[in-house]
């Protein structure tokens, strides 16, 4: 889970490595994503979120795919 | 207890929380404090309990995916999104220099403080430098990427590799 300057930069790190390139997620999804995982991990509520509470956080930032799936197959 | 709210203790029921709880809010407070790794000695004695039962709760913690720790089973090496080793990832907030363990964990310190933070860090193809300003609602607009190389029903296969 890394920063990069641009699109060029991921498929150069990938090719690199042998490895697909994945979804490109902007700073600002990147942040809806810190936001709903530990905005109250300080607390003594706090959880960490379950399978379908992941695939509704990543949808409604407009992440979808298998990729994002954590209970995905086809991986 | 800062950061924990409600409970008829007005402790956020810490005071009767099980040791699990316990312990993770004492290590949560003692990395947003000082940014850095307790030692089991240090949560033993904030939470008034015995070196062995932080062990046996530590392992708990791991177990249930909380804690990250090194293979002596009491150094810590991530309480996501704190880690306790230096990183790529580093930001400072209030005069305490953080790590974080990823790009993801970089948003989620200043997410989990609700405080601004400065992040250093950069491109991991080119090395070029990124620095933001983080506000306690977000990042400034920027055109860069944040990229996973795993899926997410593969992140805890290898936690410190995704």
């Amino acid at each position: 889970m890394l920063f990069f300057r641009s699109e060029e930069r991921v498929r150069e790190w990938c090719l690199k490595r042998g490895l697909p390139v994945r979804p490109l997620v902007t700073l600002d999804q990147l942040w809806g994503l810190a936001h709903a995982w530990y905005s109250t991990r300080l607390e003594a509520n706090a959880r960490r979120p379950q399978p379908d509470e992941m695939r509704r956080i990543f949808a409604g930032l407009g992440l979808t795919g298998a990729f994002w799936d954590p209970q995905a197959d086809k991986f | 207890m800062e950061g924990v709210s409600g409970g008829a203790a007005g402790d956020g029921g810490v005071s009767e929380a099980t040791p699990e709880l316990r312990v993770k809010l004492a290590v949560y407070r003692h990395f947003a404090d000082s940014g850095l790794a307790p030692s089991v000695a240090e949560i033993a004695a904030r939470t008034g309990t015995g070196v062995g039962e932080v062990r046996q709760t530590y392992a708990r913690l791991r177990a249930q995916r909380v804690l990250v720790l090194e293979a002596d089973g009491e150094s810590i090496r991530m309480a996501p999104p704190f880690s306790g080793v230096p990183t790529q990832h580093r930001l400072t907030s209030d005069g305490v220099t953080y790590y974080a363990n990823c790009a993801w964990d970089a948003f989620g310190i200043p997410a989990a403080l609700h405080r601004p933070a400065v992040l250093h860090s950069r491109c991991d193809a080119s090395q070029e430098p990124l620095e933001l300003a983080i506000s306690a609602q977000g990042p400034p607009s920027s055109d860069w990427f944040f990229h996973c190389a795993v899926p997410a029903t593969k992140w805890w296969n290898d936690i410190v590799f995704t």
